[in-house]
């Protein structure tokens, strides 16, 4: 049996005074234990509400969603979730919001040291425990957000767009950082993301979603072997055929919003890559409305 | 002798030159040359227009404010106004501080409460006068109640804002961890809101201070306020002065007071754990 199962949920985000907007509509896959999967598309297609869903932040309207036998209703310690901003307590030590899932279920005080010195040999953090994030470099941060994530050994670790925030140079070397933590953990992973070259460096299977009520385009296997290498010509083709296929779900995306996207590039060919990459890149700049979880609070 | 140089160097580089000792109390003096400035006017304008009972002399002033502070009739009265703004800031904390959280985290409880909360404070503080007086006849309970309703609305206003200004993600990642209510009360909501929290008590202790005063010029017969309006009845103005002076400088002590404590505790936001700069 599959350790998650999403079976054809649906998820319709209805709007004052608008028609409802169909976010996901019967989206069905498998993840086995132990893989690493990206969910890749443009900005709206649902990606971060279907991870958000995986979460518990947000219910299915229709369907549900299975983990290791157990249906996911409500955020549990079962899931580790990474957020785009790493949310780290500010006001926590490293130590403190490392072992707060530790904390809040009562662990007694060996426990909690014993699972610190594994997590803070696995992201190399030793020497920074006592310090608070403001502190630490945005690398470092990331690494205890992911580590935060792993503490209560959680059947799979949820990741929104770890690195959206970090700018291309840091993105290359986080990524590898973010390779091998995750390999050391032998963990499952779900990761959202919206950079092709980021899914097929880290992934093993990168599940292409369309704009257009979340269809899933392609489900597509990174037979690559590990540590990856950016320029070799394996990689570059996966590269490729995951553009062309982004591109054509980009395209079914705007074809749903004409309106919006005339008056933000108007006469554009879509059809030309660099026009493509730039409106993509514009696309999902501008509906940073994404985050939809964020408000699913209380 | 190797260790003798070795904690040499080291004395040297801990060792503040002139330079930052300047640069840290620049303000300071800056500070100090000003007032000397407004002595110096006050000096001669005291001069010029001859008249005591308008602007006292200068002299007459600071030596009035100097010996205030080991005059026992004012000490004890400052001493009992002081007890009256602590007493009627930890009435207005014990109803602000769960008051705000409440409304800043539950939006029912906003939407029910807030129209009230901000029409009561529209009403002047002075307009309680009368009625705290009905209430509590005259002496500490109307300062004391004066003070708290002065007090109670910057505090509601601060935690309420402060709970606001909390990132959802916050309470999303708390509860991913396993974190019940009562955690995320007491880890999320409270240290979240702590900043915003503390500018309340800061202002809310000002605010008291200054309500204080002038609660004691028509409730009581005894306190800080009340000495100046007997001064002024006396029409001893230097001593006036003087009280004014001391109300300034001791409600200025209280807030730097809050201000320390406010950077001890959110110490996690400074880089470096540098406190102050």
């Amino acid at each position: 049996m599959a350790l998650l199962e999403v079976e054809a949920i649906t998820k319709i985000f209805t709007r004052k005074k608008k028609p409802a907007h169909i976010v996901l509509e019967n989206m069905s896959f498998t993840v086995e234990r132990g893989q690493y999967v990206s969910l890749l598309g443009p900005s709206g297609c649902g990606k971060t509400t279907l991870l958000t869903m995986l979460g518990g932040f947000l219910t299915p309207d229709a369907g549900h969603i299975i983990l290791a036998g157990q249906k996911v209703e409500k955020p549990g310690p079962d899931r580790g979730f990474v957020f785009q901003n790493y949310a780290l307590f500010p006001w926590m030590t490293v130590r403190d919001n490392i072992l707060y899932s530790l904390q809040v279920k009562k662990f007694s005080k060996q426990e909690q040291n014993e699972r610190l010195q594994e997590l803070l040999e696995i992201s190399q953090l030793h020497g920074s425990e006592n310090k608070y994030p403001v502190q630490l470099s945005g690398g470092m941060q990331q690494r205890v957000a992911v580590v935060r994530a792993l503490a209560s050994r959680p059947e799979i670790l949820l990741l929104d767009e770890p690195l959206g925030a970090v700018d291309f140079q840091m993105r290359e070397l986080l990524q590898e950082e973010l390779a091998a933590l995750v390999e050391g953990a032998k963990t499952t992973v779900v990761m959202v993301t919206h950079d092709v070259s980021e899914s097929v460096y880290l992934s093993d299977r990168v599940i292409v979603m369309s704009g257009y009520k979340g269809q899933i385009v392609k489900d597509v296997y990174i037979d690559l072997d590990r540590p990856r290498d950016r320029q070799s010509e394996g990689f570059k083709a996966y590269v490729a055929e995951l553009t062309g296929l982004v591109r054509q779900a980009f395209r079914e995306k705007t074809g749903e919003m004409e309106s919006v996207m005339s008056l933000a590039v108007p006469d554009t060919d879509y059809n030309s890559p660099a026009t493509f990459t730039d409106a993509y890149n514009r696309m999902n700049s501008r509906y940073t409305n994404d985050v939809s979880y964020s408000r699913a609070v209380k | 002798m190797a260790r003798n140089g070795c904690a040499i160097s080291n004395h040297r580089t801990a060792r503040l030159t002139p330079g930052d000792i300047l640069d840290k109390y620049r303000g300071t003096l800056y500070t100090l040359m000003v007032v000397t400035v407004l002595m110096i006017a006050w000096y001669f304008a005291a001069k010029c227009i001859q008249n005591t009972l308008l602007l006292p002399y200068l002299q007459e002033t600071v030596k009035e404010f100097f010996t205030a502070w080991i005059d026992y009739r004012i000490m004890s009265n400052l001493a009992l106004t002081l007890r009256r703004v602590f007493t009627g800031f930890t009435y207005a904390f014990l109803i602000g501080i769960p008051l705000g959280l409440l409304m800043g985290y539950s939006q029912t409880a906003l939407q029910s409460i807030s129209p009230i909360i901000n029409s009561v404070r529209q009403v002047p503080i002075m307009a309680w006068v009368p009625l705290s007086i009905i209430w509590f006849g005259l002496g500490d309970g109307p300062t004391v109640f004066l003070i708290a309703m002065s007090a109670v609305f910057p505090l509601v206003i601060n935690t309420i804002s402060g709970v606001h200004g909390i990132d959802p993600n916050y309470y999303n990642a708390a509860r991913s961890m396993g974190a019940s209510l009562p955690n995320i009360i007491r880890d999320i909501v409270i240290p979240g809101a702590l900043p915003s929290i503390l500018t309340g008590c800061r202002l809310a202790m000002g605010f008291g201070w200054m309500s204080v005063i002038c609660a004691e010029f028509i409730a009581t017969s005894a306190g800080f306020g009340f000495l100046m309006v007997e001064a002024q009845v006396r029409m001893e103005t230097a001593q006036l002065y003087a009280l004014m002076f001391m109300s300034g400088l001791v409600g200025f002590v209280i807030d730097k007071g809050f201000l320390t404590v406010e950077k001890k505790l959110t110490a996690w936001r400074y880089k470096d754990g540098v406190i102050g700069s």
